[in-house]
């Protein structure tokens, strides 16, 4: 059995565990995901204590010398493994930035004593306890016969949780306003389900005070519509405490391009100029919600 | 004084409230009928929006339900695909619509077209171009021939416009009736390009309302396949052409050389150089800076005003302002360059 080694200058297992917690709640307020990587000595069993421990102080050194200040590098309990919170970063970052670092140690004489396998976890929900998160990544690269610089992949926890979103159609046209209702009733999106209220006027969309929460809301409206028409319902949601959660989309008859500028510096997503293909405004909607989440 | 008697007004009161009653049999009657006909209506509208739906949007076969069966039924469906047409482009709806006009809707507007009454048969002539009705062409040539309005004739120019363009050409140029430029505008604004390119092919031989409608209608389409013609045009003899023409080009806003323009810096008239001013804003202000310079010192304050926006806009523009007010002795073109940058500063 090995001596353990610990390297006295990054965070150990015992004090990231918070952290990581509170890491874990942010990823799904804030849709950002968060990827954990965690490293092995590939050749843990070679070599005297002093030259693994010699080892174990350049890999720290290292995979310090590498991380972005929003990184989050600690060391296991074990001291034989190391892991990284890539925090706002996607699985596709991490794995460029693993081939980075290996293409590094591999080439340079400097670091010829250490080498590495990887496991790669993407988090993009919050289902996933430290405990069991580490648990997986060790078991990942417990097997000895694994090549070095290989790196392994833990899928249990990238799957985004379902969430609901409101959406008002607020079109004094009936039938349009039935034909953008059910378009949008049938469109599918990946891991959002469509809660969709339709208004014949403004006045009726803010009485119904469906606005007042804290749901991703998204707004497709006409640009003239009785009682309160469409500018001044803009006003009003970019006014309140929650408008970063609205999406606007204002749809108008009038293609010039002071009402769009005009549309546009007042707050709205998307401008839509009448006629306008159904099919375009379902892909625009769907890009919208593909870019809440990296 | 006249000697009525008795029974002779009594006659005549009968004979009044006979009127009267069967004047308000006849409004209660026609009430009635106007009540079921948008009964019928609004339960067509209701049973068969989502069927129309299915048929226009989701490519679901086509159901008997759709087929109208009476005129309150047919207003239903104008409703519908006038809602369609309106605020969807699909290329496949629009032919859905053309293709079920054509087979269903034709016999009601070829009926309503000898109406008596103006306002329908005007409906009719609206549908028939809304809805692409192309088989009451012929119908519509010989409705042309009967004695009709102004406002019916110029909806038969749309729908020849649409379905004969070769026809609409012709028409136009025999058309006694004298149109305005907004309403031979909203003619042209249907045309095919490749017709609406024939109209500047003879461009001299048109009146002038319809040589400014068609430059406008270029600069509100806003293709690229125009900028020849408009170009073309900048060398007119007529001041208001050429001044039409080079709005055009703005609009458009693809300058693909200055020369051509380099002469109207300094024309005679302030409209042309401040058009310029205008044109320079789609070109890099190395290549134009020069000619900028000239008109922001020109004795016109709109001109200077253009100019000294044009400048501006570009990324360079605010020091190229400022190193002129160090140079410069024109003091309203120092005075509008300083303006010009405050207002630029201020809106950052």
């Amino acid at each position: 059995m090995n001596n353990l080694i610990i390297t006295e200058d990054i965070m150990q297992e015992h004090e990231v565990k918070g952290y990581f917690e509170i890491l874990r709640e942010s990823v799904i307020r804030s849709r950002l995901t968060m990827t954990a990587v965690f490293f092995k000595v590939a050749n843990s069993s070679q070599g005297t204590d002093i030259e693994r421990n010699q080892v174990n102080h350049q890999i720290s050194a290292f995979l310090k010398s590498k991380i972005r200040k929003t990184d989050l590098l600690f060391q296991l309990a074990d001291g034989m493994h190391w892991g990284i919170f890539f925090l706002q970063s996607s699985e596709v970052e991490v794995k460029a930035f693993l081939k980075r670092i290996f293409a590094i140690l591999t080439q340079e004489r400097e670091f010829q004593q250490i080498e590495l396998k990887a496991s790669i976890t993407e988090i993009r929900n919050n289902s996933v306890n430290f405990e069991t998160l580490l648990d997986k990544n060790k078991h990942k690269l417990a097997d000895d016969e694994q090549p070095t610089w290989s790196v392994e992949q833990v899928t249990d926890y990238r799957v985004q949780p379902t969430e609901q979103a409101k959406v008002s159609i607020i079109e004094q046209n009936e039938i349009f306003r039935k034909v953008l209702e059910t378009t949008l009733k049938n469109l599918d999106i990946h891991h959002y389900t469509l809660d969709v209220s339709t208004y014949e006027d403004g006045y009726s969309f803010l009485q119904s005070d469906s606005y007042k929460t804290g749901h991703v809301h998204l707004v497709v409206m006409n640009d003239i519509l009785p009682r309160k028409n469409g500018l001044e319902i803009l006003h009003i949601l970019r006014e309140m405490p929650n408008e970063k959660k609205f999406i606007i989309y204002m749809m108008s008859e009038r293609n010039s391009e002071s009402a769009t500028l005009n549309a546009y510096e007042g707050g709205v997503d998307e401008y839509i100029v009448k006629p306008f293909n159904l099919r375009l405004l379902e892909a625009k909607i769907k890009q919208t919600f593909a870019r809440f989440w990296l | 004084m006249i000697k009525l008697s008795i029974p002779l007004l009594l006659t005549v009161c009968g004979v009044l409230l006979v009127v009267l009653f069967l004047f308000t049999i006849y409004i209660l009657v026609q009430r009635k009928r106007e009540i079921r006909f948008a009964d019928v209506r609004d339960i067509f509208l209701q049973n068969s929006a989502q069927h129309w739906y299915n048929y226009l949007i989701n490519d679901e076969i086509f159901s008997v339900v759709l087929v109208p069966r009476g005129r309150a039924q047919v207003a239903a469906i104008e409703t519908i695909f006038s809602s369609y047409l309106k605020n969807i482009t699909n290329e496949k709806v629009e032919h859905k619509i053309k293709e079920f006009s054509n087979l269903y809707l034709k016999k009601f507007y070829e009926k309503d077209l000898s109406s008596k009454r103006w306002s329908i048969r005007m409906n009719a002539l609206y549908r028939i171009a809304d809805f692409q009705i192309e088989a009451l062409l012929d119908t519509c040539q010989q409705f042309e021939n009967t004695k009709i309005s102004e406002e019916e004739y110029f909806q038969l120019l749309k729908i020849y416009s649409i379905f004969q363009p070769e026809l609409f050409i012709e028409k136009i140029e025999e058309s006694s009736v004298n149109y305005s430029e907004s309403e031979y505008r909203r003619l042209f604004v249907l045309l095919e390009d490749d017709v609406f390119i024939r109209l500047f092919e003879d461009f001299n031989s048109w009146t002038k309302k319809i040589q400014f409608a068609a430059i406008d209608t270029a600069a509100v389409k806003r293709n690229m396949q125009y900028i020849d013609q408009l170009k073309q045009l900048v060398t007119h003899e007529m001041p208001e052409i050429k001044i039409r023409a080079l709005k055009g080009l703005y609009e458009i806003g693809v300058i693909d050389e200055i020369d051509p323009y380099v002469p109207f810096v300094t024309s005679d008239m302030w409209e042309i150089r401040l058009m310029v001013a205008k044109i320079f804003k789609h070109v890099p202000l190395n290549y134009t800076y020069a000619y900028l310079e000239q008109l922001l010192q020109d004795e016109n304050w709109w001109v200077r005003s253009q100019a000294a926006k044009t400048i501006v806009e570009k990324r360079e523009g605010i020091a190229k302002l400022q190193q002129f007010l160090e140079s410069s002795n024109d003091l309203y073109a120092i005075e509008m360059a300083q303006e010009t940058i405050v207002r630029k500063r201020g809106s950052k």
